[in-house]
C-alpha cells in the first residue's frame, strides 16, 4: 500500500502541481488547503506524512503543526517560503521534523518524505534495548518508557534521534553524523534540525532540561549520551 | 583659472595641479590635532616673545637712562670741581682727579687742559676715548656716549671748561647693568619658553577635547558602514555645541536605516512573491521530467531549456534575497566550528556537477598541513562561495583547473588564516576589472564569456558578501600562466594549527 500524504497548501496551483509531482512518485495524496480543512482530513483519513505551509490564511501553519502533533507522531514537514531563522526554528519547535524551501525540487521533497518514513534502525547490530538514566528505549517496538512505567511520547524522528545516541552511550556525536543518519542530510544539511530535536528531546527526558545530565552538549564538537 | 585656459597639450593644468595639491596636503597630513597644537604653540611662542622683548627693552632703557643720568649729573659736579680748583690756580692735576673720582666708584676720569692729558689711572686714557666722541666734545658741546672698552660697556660723559681751556671726561663702567639685563634675558627667555610649551599642551589637550566627539562619530560611522545600521551617537552630554551634531547625525542614520530597510524588504517581498509561481513551475516540470522519454525530440529540447532557465530564474530570485538580507543587515549567519580540508573538499565535490557547459572537475590541492585546521564558518554561505566560484570560471573561462588550499599570512589582528584560491586558465582579468567583477550585475567584456547572460549577475556579489559575513575577505589576481586567481582569505580558529 503507497504512504498516503496529507498536502496543506492554500495556492491551489501549487496544490495540484505537488500533487502531480508526489503521485509520480508513488504516493497518495490528500490535499487542504487551510489549516481548519487540514484538521478535518487529518481525523478522517491519517497521513503517513503531513506537508504543511507556514503561510495560511486563517490558522497559520505553526498552529496547525501543533494541533496535528498534539495528537498523532506523524512526520510533519513545513514548507516555508522563508529560511530565515526565526520561521524555520519556529515551525521546528511547533513539532515539524524537517523542512523544505519553496522553489523545492519534486525528487528532493520526495527523499525527505522517504527520509522521515524509515524505520529506526540504531545499529547493525541486533540490540534490543537501551537503557539510561531511569528510561528504556526499545527500538523494535518504537517504544521510549520510564523503567517499569508508562510509556513517553514521542515523534519517530525523536526516537531514531534518540536511539543514534543510545546505541553509542558517551561517545560523541557531530551534527554532521547525527543529520545524516536521522534525516539522511550530507554535510550541509542544517545543523538547527539537530538542535531543536535535542530541546525537545530533552523536556521528555531530563529532570531539568536547562541542565540536562543526560543528552550533553560538548561544544564546537556535537552531542553525547551519558547513561 | 589655469583650467579654463585651452592648453595646446592639454597637460599643462594636470602638470601644475600635483605640485600644488602636494604642497596642500603636507600641512593637512600632519592632522588637525597636531596642527591646532603647532598653531597654539606659535601663537604662545609669538605672544611671549613679544610680551618677553617689549619688558626687556624697556626695562632697559629705563636703567641705561636713570645710570645716564646719574653719572651725567656726577660728572658736571666734578667738572664745576675742576674748573672750580684751576681758576683757583691749582696745578697738582692728578690728585685733583684722584680727589675727583673718589666721590664715586667704578668711574675713571680723563682732563685735557691746554692741548696737555691727564689721567689718574691706566685703565682709561685719552686713546680709549672713541675718536669721534673725543672730537665733538674738545670741539666745545657736552656730550654722553655708550661704547665697549676691552669687552665691557662703558658710559662716558664729556664736558668742556671753556673758562679754563680744559675739556673733562668721566667713563663710567656699566658693566654690572650688563650683568642685570642678561639675568632679565635670561628669565624672560625661560618664561617665554614655558609659555610656549603651555601653549601646545593646552592647545593639544583643547584639541583632544574638542575631537572627542569627532571620536565617537567616526567610530559609529565605521560601524554603520560595516551593516551595523542600528549604531547611534550616544547624547552623552548637553553641550549645545555637540546636540546638534548628535541630533542630525542620528536623523541621518535613521533615514538611511530606514530607507535601505524600505528597499531590502521590497526585494525581499519581491523574491518571495517570486517563489509561490516558481514552486509550481518547478514542481510541474518534475513531472515533464517523469515522461522525457516519451517526448518528441522537439520536445525534449524545449523541456530543457525550459530547466535551465528555470534554475537560473530560481537561483536569481534566491541570489536576490540574499543580497537584499545582507542590505538590511538582517543576515542570518550559522557559524560552527568544521575542519578546513572537508570543507573545502565538501563544498567543492557538492558543485562540480551540474556546471554551465559541464567542464572537466577541477584538481583540488590541500595543503596536507591545514587539513585539521578548524574554521569558525557558516558552511552553507562557504559552500555558496565555492558554487559562484566555480560557475562563474564554468561561464567565463571553460571551468575552473584547480583548487587550491594553503596557508596564509598572519592577519593584523594577529589570527593565522588559510587561502582557497579558484584557479581557471581562462582570458583573465584587466588589472581594472579585479574590483569591478565583485560589484552587482557587473558584466565582464565579452572576450572569454562564453554564453550569453548565463549568469544571475550576482554570482560575484554575494561570495563579497557571504566571506565578508565568514570574517574574510576575497580578492581576483592573474593566475600563474593566465587566466584569473579568485582567493578567499579566512580566519583559523586560534590554536587549531597542529
Amino acid at each position: 500500500m503507497n504512504s498516503r500524504i496529507l498536502v496543506v497548501e492554500d495556492d491551489e496551483r501549487i496544490r495540484s502541481s505537488m500533487r502531480l509531482a508526489l503521485e509520480g512518485e508513488g504516493y497518495d495524496i490528500d490535499e487542504a488547503s487551510s489549516g481548519e480543512e487540514a484538521l478535518d482530513r487529518f481525523s478522517a483519513h491519517a497521513p503517513d506524512v503531513a506537508l504543511i505551509d507556514l503561510m495560511l490564511p486563517g490558522m497559520d501553519g505553526f498552529e496547525c503543526s501543533r494541533a496535528i502533533r498534539r495528537q498523532s507522531a506523524v512526520p510533519i514537514i513545513i514548507v516555508t517560503a522563508r529560511t530565515d531563522t526565526h520561521d524555520v526554528v519556529a515551525g521546528l519547535e511547533a513539532g515539524a521534523d524537517d523542512y523544505v524551501t519553496k522553489p523545492f525540487v519534486a525528487k528532493e521533497l520526495a527523499a525527505r518524505i522517504r527520509a522521515l518514513l524509515r524505520r529506526a534502525r540504531p545499529n547493525e547490530e541486533e540490540t534490543t534495548a537501551f537503557s539510561f538514566g531511569g528510561f528504556e528505549l526499545l527500538p523494535d517496538e518504537g517504544v521510549l518508557r520510564r523503567t517499569g512505567g508508562d510509556e513517553v511520547h514521542c515523534t519517530r524522528t525523536e526516537f531514531r534521534l534518540l536511539c543514534e545516541l543510545a546505541a553509542n552511550p558517551n561517545k560523541v556525536l557531530s551534527r554532521e553524523q547525527l543529520l545524516d543518519r536521522v534525516w539522511g542530510y550530507d554535510y550541509f544539511g542544517d545543523g538547527r534540525l539537530v538542535d531543536v530535536h535535542i530541546r525537545r528531546l530533552r523536556t521528555k527526558v531530563e529532570d531539568d532540561p536547562a541542565l540536562p545530565r543526560h543528552i550533553l552538549t560538548v561544544r564546537g564538537m556535537g552531542y553525547k549520551l551519558v547513561p | 583659472m589655469p583650467h579654463i585656459r585651452e592648453a595646446a597639450g592639454g597637460t599643462v593644468t594636470e602638470a601644475l595641479s600635483p605640485r600644488s595639491r602636494s604642497r596642500g596636503t603636507l600641512w593637512a597630513r600632519l592632522g588637525l590635532r597636531t596642527r591646532v597644537t603647532v598653531m597654539f604653540g606659535m601663537g604662545a611662542l609669538l605672544l611671549s616673545a613679544s610680551m618677553g622683548g617689549l619688558s626687556y627693552f624697556t626695562t632697559r632703557h629705563f636703567l641705561v637712562s636713570e645710570r645716564g643720568t646719574a653719572s651725567t649729573h656726577q660728572a658736571y659736579v666734578n667738572a664745576s670741581l675742576i674748573r672750580k680748583e684751576l681758576r683757583a690756580g691749582s696745578t697738582q692735576l692728578v690728585p685733583l682727579l684722584v680727589q675727583a673720582d673718589s666721590g664715586t666708584a667704578g668711574s675713571d676720569s680723563v682732563l685735557e687742559v691746554a692741548g696737555q692729558w691727564y689721567a689718574r689711572s691706566f685703565s682709561v686714557s685719552r686713546s680709549d676715548l672713541p675718536r669721534s666722541f673725543r672730537r665733538l666734545v674738545l670741539s666745545g658741546s657736552a656730550a654722553t656716549q655708550t661704547f665697549q672698552l676691552y669687552g665691557a660697556p662703558e658710559f662716558a660723559v664729556g664736558i668742556p671748561i671753556p673758562s679754563v681751556h680744559a675739556v673733562y671726561f668721566e667713563v663710567f663702567a656699566i658693566s654690572d647693568l650688563g650683568g642685570t639685563l642678561r639675568v632679565l634675558a635670561l628669565a624672560l627667555f625661560a618664561a617665554g619658553l614655558v609659555t610656549t610649551i603651555l601653549g601646545a599642551a593646552i592647545g593639544r589637550s583643547a584639541s583632544g577635547r574638542s575631537l572627542r566627539p569627532l571620536t565617537g562619530v567616526s567610530r559609529a560611522a565605521v560601524a554603520i558602514a560595516g551593516g551595523r545600521l542600528d549604531t547611534r551617537l550616544q547624547a552623552a552630554s548637553d553641550d549645545p555645541d555637540l546636540v546638534g551634531l548628535t541630533t542630525s547625525f542620528n536623523q541621518m542614520v535613521d533615514q538611511l536605516q530606514e530607507r535601505i530597510e524600505r528597499e531590502a524588504r521590497f526585494t525581499s517581498d519581491v523574491s518571495h512573491e517570486l517563489r509561490s509561481p516558481l514552486t509550481t513551475l518547478s514542481a510541474s516540470l518534475g513531472v515533464l521530467e517523469g515522461y522525457r522519454t516519451e517526448l518528441p525530440p522537439q520536445a525534449i529540447r524545449a523541456l530543457n531549456l525550459l530547466t535551465a532557465e528555470l534554475r537560473r530564474f530560481e537561483r536569481m530570485v534566491s541570489d536576490l534575497l540574499e543580497i537584499s538580507r545582507s542590505d538590511a543587515g538582517s543576515a542570518d549567519v550559522s557559524l560552527e566550528e568544521v575542519t578546513a580540508g572537508e570543507l573545502i573538499q565538501r563544498s567543492v565535490a557538492a558543485n562540480v556537477r551540474g556546471l554551465y557547459g559541464d567542464p572537466i572537475p577541477p584538481e583540488i590541492r590541500v595543503d596536507p598541513d591545514i587539513y585539521t585546521a578548524r574554521l569558525r564558518v557558516d558552511k552553507r554561505r562557504f559552500e555558496r562561495i565555492m558554487a559562484n566560484l566555480l560557475e562563474n570560471a564554468a561561464i567565463y573561462a571553460g571551468g575552473a583547473t584547480s583548487v587550491e588550499a594553503h596557508y596564509g599570512p598572519q592577519r593584523h589582528d594577529g589570527r593565522s588564516t588559510i587561502r582557497v584560491s579558484v584557479i581557471d586558465h581562462g582570458a583573465g582579468l584587466d588589472r581594472s576589472e579585479r574590483t569591478k567583477v565583485f560589484e552587482r550585475f557587473y558584466r565582464g567584456h565579452s572576450s572569454g564569456k562564453r554564453g550569453a547572460g548565463t549568469g544571475t549577475g550576482l554570482g560575484l556579489a554575494l561570495v563579497a558578501e557571504h566571506t565578508r559575513l565568514n570574517d574574510g575577505r576575497v580578492w581576483a589576481e592573474e593566475a600563474e600562466g593566465g587566466g584569473a586567481c579568485f582567493v578567499v582569505e579566512l580566519p583559523i580558529v586560534n590554536g587549531t594549527i597542529t
